[in-house]
């Protein structure tokens, strides 16, 4: 009775609505089934787990399922903040790697780009690129070989270094204040390869008219990169600064776990959201992990949403995503 | 004047030299150095530390390795190309079909298809409830499948495909229309042959993603048979890393054999070995995309 009612007194516009989708889906059925795959991977993996998230107002336990568990409020996000809880020791860590992260990520790449556009051996630039492009084929798990290769504490290079330098040296895995630069840098070294090729690719682009009008001018080199290179890479430099801001919240958890595993001494000092949400829900539960999880990825959209929103400004209306 | 000039040039050529000169050593000496520690005697590297050339130069700890743990390093050989060629064909063909259906202009719900792509990577629901859904609704736990269907669609690869799609003159499709060609036979015959590249440069993206993986193994999989290579690599060193820490009571840590530098290290380098050897060849077309992913931004 009600629903009839609803369908006779539906709106014109609505029906053609109706008809125009059913009309699309037939006209374009191909590509729509096209679509699906990839769809259904998405609905899977990404949009059921939405549900799941309910679990974090709760005191999930297994027999009660998602749905039917305690509901507790805010509970769960309040114990994150508490003074017994490592909530903002972890936000602290990975705000803390995130930002040198960025700092370093803007430097180096940008640097090596700039230099890279100044050398004129087509071998030299051949080998250098190769070389420093390959960090990035390496999984985290490599780097924490690589790494253990320079630091462990009896045949690591670098305390071979400091013994021949009449030194003490130094034990590394047992000494946890060393570890977030390491780590930082580690990124650095695996990333900065790949960035350099973005700065080259906007350099690519550049007006080489530009260049010469300053070097009949008589410009120097270091004025031209200071007053054309440089003003020129700006903004693509400030668009992927805007992208890792908008991730500032999440860490790296392969570069964490990779290169300090399950040791325990060190693991405290470079836990980040990821990790610590990985390492909860063993010893902690569910749905306390899942509201640790819950808040990162609200904190996540609303930078994205700022960040994008100011690349819209700088960038005349094109966004990041 | 003019001569100082010069010399300021002079300076930034050599500066620039050095820099990348320098940078590029950063990069290659960590890889000279696993590979020669693994060629290296075992009783000289614990004397005399890491060295970057080989220390007695011998392959007898590729030869240990083989004739000790040949086995389970073979298995995982196995599970990491099984899951790195299955994961990058099934990825290719969903990634690509729904690439090319984004990429027609005359396509009505394109832009709600992709909102609903994009909203997935500023908005996630967290590991646990993904972790409770995969290993409760879709029994992922100690499956081969765990290792593949995760990450089998990644939505910044379709918009990379898409990009090079879109390149793609419509007059061409159109053509092919007229013939009664459906979209699925266009995409087949026309798209995809004249996207060579792409594929390729695609291909090779989600090849690397699956051989380097091990978190989907390290969150999935504690059946030892089903470990890809870098987790049976990740195992190993945590391991080690656990011991060094000096806070596992010595007791736990006699349980463990510790493996020898050398085997740590050849390990690794048996982890890499394919990707040096096709490093080489796919390079250019990692630059391609990476450049063509920046273009788009």
């Amino acid at each position: 009775m009600k629903s009839k009612r609803i369908q006779n007194e539906a709106p014109g516009p609505a029906r053609d609505r109706k008809k125009e989708f059913l009309h699309e889906m037939k006209k374009n059925k191909g590509l729509y089934l096209m679509c699906m795959p990839a769809l259904i991977v998405l609905v899977m993996f990404c949009y059921i787990p939405f549900a799941g998230t309910w679990m974090a107002f709760t005191d999930f336990n297994v027999v009660d399922g998602i749905f039917g568990s305690k509901f507790v409020g805010f509970d769960n996000f309040k114990y994150f903040f508490s003074k017994s809880s490592m909530g903002w020791r972890v936000t602290y860590n990975t705000l803390f790697i995130n930002f040198f992260g960025i700092i370093l990520g803007l430097i180096v790449p940008i640097s090596i780009a700039v230099f890279f556009n100044e050398i004129r051996s087509k071998v030299f630039k051949k080998l250098t690129q190769s070389f420093m492009f390959f960090p990035y084929f390496l999984s985290w798990v490599v780097v924490g070989a690589i790494i253990y290769g320079f630091f462990s504490t009896d045949v690591g290079v670098i305390n071979n270094m400091l013994r021949s330098l009449g030194m003490e040296p130094i034990k590394w895995y047992a000494e946890p204040k060393y570890w977030k630069g390491i780590i930082i840098i580690a990124s650095m070294w695996k990333w900065s390869g790949y960035s350099s090729i973005i700065y080259m690719a906007a350099m690519a682009n550049f007006d080489g008219s530009l260049y010469e009008a300053a070097e009949v001018d008589g410009a120097s080199k270091v004025q031209r990169i200071l007053y054309l290179t440089v003003p020129m890479l700006k903004p693509t430099a400030v668009v992927l600064t805007l992208m890792s801001i908008g991730r500032i919240f999440y860490g790296d958890f392969g570069m964490i776990y990779g290169i300090v595993g399950n040791n325990p001494v060190l693991i405290d000092a470079v836990t980040v959201i990821d990790t610590y949400v990985y390492q909860t829900m063993r010893t902690l539960g569910f749905s306390y992990a899942t509201a640790i999880g819950l808040f990162q990825s609200v904190m996540g959209l609303i930078l994205v949403t700022i960040a994008n929103r100011m690349a819209k400004k700088y960038n005349d209306g094109e966004g990041l995503f | 004047m003019r001569k100082s000039k010069l010399f300021s040039d002079h300076m930034v050529t050599l500066l620039a030299y050095l820099f990348i000169g320098l940078f590029g050593l950063l990069c290659l000496y960590p890889l000279v150095l696993t590979l020669s520690v693994s060629l290296s005697s075992e009783h000289e590297i614990v004397r005399h530390g890491y060295s970057a050339v080989p220390l007695k130069f011998t392959l007898n700890t590729y030869i240990y390795i083989f004739a000790n743990s040949g086995m389970r390093i073979l298995k995982s050989y196995g599970v990491t190309i099984f899951v790195t060629v299955v994961g990058t064909l099934g990825a290719m063909i969903i990634t690509s079909m729904i690439a090319f259906a984004l990429s027609i202009q005359s396509l009505k719900y394109r832009n709600i298809i992709a909102f609903l792509c994009n909203f997935t990577i500023v908005f996630s629901a967290g590991l646990i409830p993904w972790y409770v859904v995969c290993v409760n609704y879709y029994g992922l736990k100690n499956s081969i499948l765990a290792l593949i269907l995760p990450s089998i669609f990644s939505v910044w690869n379709m918009f990379l495909m898409r990009t090079y799609f879109s390149s793609i003159s419509p007059s061409l499709y159109e053509a092919a229309k007229i013939d009664g060609a459906s979209y699925f036979r266009i995409y087949w015959r026309i798209a995809i042959p004249l996207s060579k590249t792409a594929v390729l440069t695609v291909g090779l993206m989600y090849a690397l993603q699956y051989w380097n993986d091990w978190w989907n193994a390290l969150i999935f999989i504690n059946n030892k048979n089903l470990f890809p290579l870098q987790y049976y690599l990740y195992t190993i060193l945590s391991n080690v890393n656990a011991i060094s820490s000096g806070r596992i009571p010595s007791g736990a840590a006699a349980g463990i054999t510790l493996p020898s530098e050398t085997v740590k290290m050849a390990v690794t380098v048996i982890t890499i070995g394919p990707i040096i050897f096709l490093y080489p060849f796919v390079q250019k077309y990692f630059v391609q995309g990476i450049m063509t992913g920046a273009v788009k931004e």
